[in-house]
């Protein structure tokens, strides 16, 4: 009956229409397609570990706090917080007209069941250091949660942010069956989980009720394209809007291309060749400073990489708070000679160099390219590939095991801050099998003023121990400093508003398709 | 007859066994703790520990082995450490695309190797002759991965006919990796039809029906292929070894959503529950496929006893 | 006095079937090509460090995936090294996987085979039900999976493209040794009193030779097309190695802006297997008129 009605009314629509001689005015649907490389292997925040699931997830799922591109920390679900003075204890204050995509409504009760779970040793998340320093979330009232700590933790808020602790409806996770992990997530974000095709795509649909409004696009679907050279030739085409790491060498074509846009974003991971620094010749900060200034880095980053990529100029990327200009090393072959002879090397030495393949953009080339260029100052160098897991196991022995000399490796500061990335690679209470400390560099100078930073609230003060204590890294060298990796992106022109964040995620949801 | 297909049933149970064993075996002669690397860079001690006693790490091999065989029989390949979904389920998703696969390439290789070889013997000698036997050659010779590059340069890149890779759902995704995946057995097909027939046209039953004067395109086709398709068949059968191997590699140039490619990313990715799950899949395949041509050429060929 | 006996029984056994054997193989046209090809191959090989026109693994930056020129006839990869030069240095290496792969597979595969059809009984059981278990993964997965277990490099291929080549050799070798065990002369070397080894060796093993050669010719491009898919995957020879399958494997990114990095190495490889295969064939044809087709 109700159907007849509408078809009725329909039909005379359409034959009114016609006969005022004008198309409808139909408001087509927003729908965003992108292609990412890798699909998430999971969007269950207690398994996720890598940045495609951050990607996806942070559209449904939210973290309490926002970390934004420049840095800053924003209030999200999370209005405001504050720390008591002996910094033990945190006080969040949350948003009240939050709502889960099934009806639950968001309160203090719902993140206390959500840190519980991701804290819960038994769940065992991959990335629950990033906040293990809590030893208890108390519902301080509906919409006030408080942190308790066992030690002062200055980035927590910084932690909180990361994409992996987001906030799932306790309901529908207790609708579960025992032992079974979150499938399609059920959280606050501005879009909701509509399909997910293992090895094709993942769909979301706009959340009508989000909080901050509801988004412009209607519908972004994820797809899986693992071939590069794929990528390229579907947004080409037109069949997709966004793309995720061009390979540098399509850049020209694409960048002649009107109807295409390249995006370039930095990203917080830093590559580079760490030395053991408790064998010989390496235990020698000339020799390390020497292997520095034998490296051709502009080289590298221009021929190999094909610009996706900038010379390291401290241990840590920009856009980590923290950061500071130490470097860049220049490259000085002579100065190279210079120091070697004065260490004792005048005729260079033999070691080796262990690398992964296929885990960081083109590693093994680079590998090589270090082999030649060290090659030139005296240093012969053999190269080790080793798979990526084994070469873990390998690098990650305590000092009286480890058998590394020079090993490839990157890392990001996925926090974007400088505790995450300093603390963890250069403090000696990280070496392993404690932590990834994998030079085995000790400065008790250094130990100290990390130390410091990690329990400083004040963020000048914070700024200035990390200053310190890049440049005292800077000059011991415990690496070869190479380079920041570069995002490289392309999408098309008609894509308004969408954001690439350092961490190497999209994020869609201010973005619309012109017209 | 059935007692045969008996026997050869039987068979196979020492065979499954052994290779259960062998991929069993696999993952404990992995250089390096598997647990470490599957826990990754930022896990914690703790996660490491429980990784190791999910896989069963700290107990004595044979009793593994029985927990291992245990599991495989209920179906439970354990879980994937990359996407903590069942591996089982992990596979079985993209087993219907290397089916799709492999049913396509197994077509393009009857169907070209078939016609390649009748022609070639009913006129041998000829340029023809010559010609598709140095085809078949190259198709032997040639590395299924660089094949599928070329292929892929030349009508997706080039000529912009067909797409690059992936699994689109139509029919043109399928071509190029059909083809490519296909080659080694349409060649290795056509020089079996083509020597096969060469014997059968030899025979005496053919030089009767020539005598009797039928035509010789009768006797080409109905007397002499029906004959000399026998031990085509079997060929075609064995082809899903070459298939199957192939399958990884043309999965990986094509980014064919198989369970070849899964193989190869679980490899990269040390998610052994998955690769062990693969192996062991491709391996019962290529048994029972072996199984299914030996007892399909027993029934076609009554000369063969059952000894 | 028994000693010469014996030998004057192989040497006849030899001699004239395989003397007839390289004048009908010097008439199979194919397989002189094939010949030919290889022998340019084995020339790359043997002299790569005096005919490459530069150093293999010597970079240079600011010239990758040059374009053939003159000066570098094949073009340069993604560090600017010159594409002829890792081809011809590649020779060495993907012959050696060939040679060293099916020397690993038939110096096992080959007494295991003669063990288990001479003897028979249990171990001959046994055997076939070993073999029956390796033979049931397809061959280039089961050399993934021991590449993938015992980790990657050079070495490690060889390994496991040899252990894959096993079963053929066992199967080969047993088949013959069932044919010629009843024959008269093997029942008279028994009764003069030569001892089983003996036997096998100086009677058996001779006779299964031209199979032996013609499956060794046919394995090493296999060994070669496998190995390639294995370098081709990522689990081949270590960085900066120019082995054929990884070359072409590292070049595939760029096979839009670069494809000479990509098809030379696949040209190298299919060029060289084809070279076996021809020759295999023709030695099928010569040496083995009972496996002609």
């Amino acid at each position: 009956m109700k159907k007849g009605l509408l078809m009725v009314s329909a039909v005379l629509l359409m034959v009114s229409m016609l006969a005022m001689g004008c198309p409808p005015e139909v408001e087509p649907e927003q729908r965003l397609v992108v292609a990412m490389g890798v699909e998430p292997p999971t969007l269950e925040p207690i398994r996720m570990a890598c940045s495609p699931a951050a990607t996806v997830s942070q559209h449904i799922t939210q973290p309490l706090v926002y970390l934004d591109v420049d840095g800053s920390l924003d209030p999200s679900l999370a209005k405001s917080w504050e720390v008591s003075p002996d910094g033990l204890v945190w006080t969040l204050e949350l948003r009240q007209d939050v709502k889960f995509h099934d009806g639950t409504p968001f309160n203090a009760e719902a993140v206390k069941f959500n840190l519980d779970r991701f804290l819960d040793p038994d769940n065992a998340a991959p990335f629950r250091f990033l906040i293990e320093r809590i030893t208890e979330v108390e519902v301080a009232g509906d919409y006030t949660v408080k942190l308790h700590l066992d030690e002062p933790f200055a980035p927590l808020v910084a932690h909180l942010s990361h994409s992996f602790i987001g906030m799932l409806s306790p309901t529908a996770v207790k609708a579960l069956p025992e032992g079974e992990l979150v499938d399609y997530p059920v959280g606050t974000g501005p879009f909701k989980m509509y399909e997910w095709v293992r090895g094709e795509h993942i769909t979301l649909v706009a959340n009508d009720e989000y909080w901050g409004g509801r988004p412009r696009l209607d519908k972004i679907v994820w797809e899986f394209i693992p071939e590069d050279a794929t990528r390229v030739m579907r947004l080409e085409a037109g069949d997709v809007h966004h793309i995720y790491r061009v390979p540098p060498m399509d850049v020209p074509r694409l960048e002649a291309d009107p109807e295409i846009e390249v995006v370039r974003a930095s990203s917080v991971r830093v590559i580079y060749v760490g030395f053991n620094c408790l064998v010989e010749p390496f235990d020698n900060p000339k020799v390390r400073r020497a292997l520095n200034y034998a490296i051709d880095r502009e080289a590298i980053v221009e021929f190999v990489l094909g610009g996706a990529g900038r010379p390291s100029d401290a241990p840590i990327v920009p856009a980590v708070f923290g950061h500071h200009a130490a470097g860049p090393y220049e490259f000085n072959p002579e100065k190279a000679r210079q120091l070697l002879a004065e260490a004792g090397f005048p005729d260079g030495f033999s070691t080796t160099l262990y690398h992964p393949t296929g885990r960081y953009m083109k590693d093994v080339a680079v590998a090589e390219a270090v082999q030649a260029q060290l090659r030139d100052v005296g240093v012969e160098v053999e190269l080790v590939t080793m798979e990526w897991a084994a070469y873990l196991a390998y690098l990650r022995k305590p000092p009286e095991e480890a058998t590394h000399t020079m090993y490839l490796l990157g890392w990001g500061t996925v926090t974007l801050d400088a505790d995450y990335g300093l603390y963890a690679l250069f403090h000696s209470s990280q070496w392993p099998t404690a932590g990834w400390a994998l030079s085995f560099y000790k400065n008790e100078a250094v130990d100290d003023l990390l130390d410091a930073a990690r329990i400083t609230p004040d963020l000048a003060k914070r700024q200035a121990t990390y200053k310190e204590a890049i440049e005292l890294i800077w000059e011991d060298a415990p690496w070869i400093f190479l380079y920041d990796e570069v995002q490289i992106n392309a999408q098309c022109a008609s894509v308004r508003g969408l954001v690439l964040h350092p961490t190497e995620r999209v994020q869609a949801w201010d973005a619309w398709i012109e017209k | 007859m059935w007692q045969y297909v008996l026997r050869r049933l039987i068979l196979t149970i020492p065979v499954l066994i052994g290779v259960s064993l062998l991929v069993f075996a696999m993952v404990r002669l992995v250089p390096g703790c598997p647990a470490v690397a599957i826990a990754g860079v930022h896990a914690t001690p703790e996660f490491v520990e429980q990784v190791r006693r999910d896989l069963g790490l700290d107990r004595p091999l044979h009793t593994q082995y029985f927990i291992f065989v245990g599991n495989l029989l209920r179906g439970d390949l354990g879980v994937s450490t990359r996407t903590g979904r069942p591996a089982a389920t992990e596979i079985w998703d993209k087993f219907p695309n290397t089916v799709e696969l492999a049913m396509a390439s197994t077509l393009v290789a009857s169907v070209i190797g078939i016609i390649a070889g009748v022609i070639s013997a009913t006129r041998q000698h000829s340029i023809f002759d010559s010609g598709s036997m140095l085809v078949a050659l190259f198709g032997v010779s040639v590395p299924v991965f660089w094949l599928g590059l070329v292929l892929m340069l030349l009508f997706a890149v080039t000529l912009d006919w067909l797409p690059a890779g992936g699994r689109g759902g139509t029919i043109e995704y399928l071509i190029l990796p059909a083809i490519t995946l296909g080659a080694a057995s349409a060649a290795i097909i056509a020089r079996m039809t083509r020597s096969s027939m060469l014997e059968v046209l030899r025979q005496d039953f053919i030089t009767t029906a020539r005598a009797k004067g039928l035509r010789e395109r009768i006797v080409t086709y109905k007397h002499a292929l029906k004959n000399a398709l026998i031990p085509v068949v079997t060929i075609i059968g064995l082809q899903s070894g070459i298939l199957l191997g192939g399958a990884v590699l043309t999965e990986t140039v094509f980014a064919w959503p198989g369970v070849g490619r899964l193989m190869v990313d679980s490899i990269m990715a040390r998610d052994f529950p998955v690769v062990q799950g693969a192996v062991l899949l491709f391996a019962v395949c290529f048994v029972f496929v072996n199984l299914f041509v030996d007892v399909l050429y027993s029934f076609l060929d009554p000369r063969i006893r059952y000894e | 006095m028994v000693v010469d006996q014996e030998a004057a029984v192989t040497v006849s056994q030899k001699t004239s079937p395989f003397w007839d054997g390289i004048r009908r193989l010097k008439r199979n046209r194919m397989a002189m090509v094939g010949l030919v090809i290889i022998s340019i191959f084995v020339l790359c090989a043997v002299l790569a460090p005096w005919i490459a026109p530069h150093d293999p693994l010597d970079p240079s930056l600011p010239h990758t995936l040059q374009e053939p020129s003159p000066a570098n006839p094949l073009g340069r990869d993604e560090l600017g090294r010159d594409i002829l030069s890792r081809i011809l240095h590649g020779a060495r290496i993907s012959l050696s996987i060939g040679l060293i792969s099916v020397a690993i597979g038939a110096l096992i595969g080959v007494p295991i085979g003669a063990i288990s059809g001479y003897y028979g009984g249990k171990i001959d059981l046994i055997v076939q039900r070993l073999i029956d278990i390796m033979l049931a993964f397809p061959g280039i997965l089961m050399a993934i999976v021991i590449v993938s277990t015992l980790g990657v490099g050079l070495r490690n291929v060889m390994i496991a493209v040899g252990i894959v080549s096993i079963p053929i050799y066992v199967r080969l070798v047993r088949g013959s040794v069932l044919q010629v065990k009843e024959q008269e002369y093997i029942s008279s070397a028994r009764a003069l009193g030569s001892s089983n080894l003996r036997i096998i060796s100086r009677h058996i093993l001779p006779n299964c030779l031209g199979p032996i050669i013609v499956q060794s010719t046919l394995q090493i491009a296999t060994a070669i097309l496998w190995a390639s898919g294995l370098g081709f995957l990522g689990l081949g020879a270590q960085a900066p190695t120019p082995e054929w399958g990884t070359m072409l494997s590292r070049g595939r990114v760029f096979i839009r802006v670069a494809p000479h990095v990509t098809i030379v190495p696949g040209l190298a490889i299919l060029l060289s297997v084809m070279g076996f295969n021809l020759l295999g064939d023709g030695l099928r044809d010569a040496l083995d008129p009972r496996l002609k087709r």
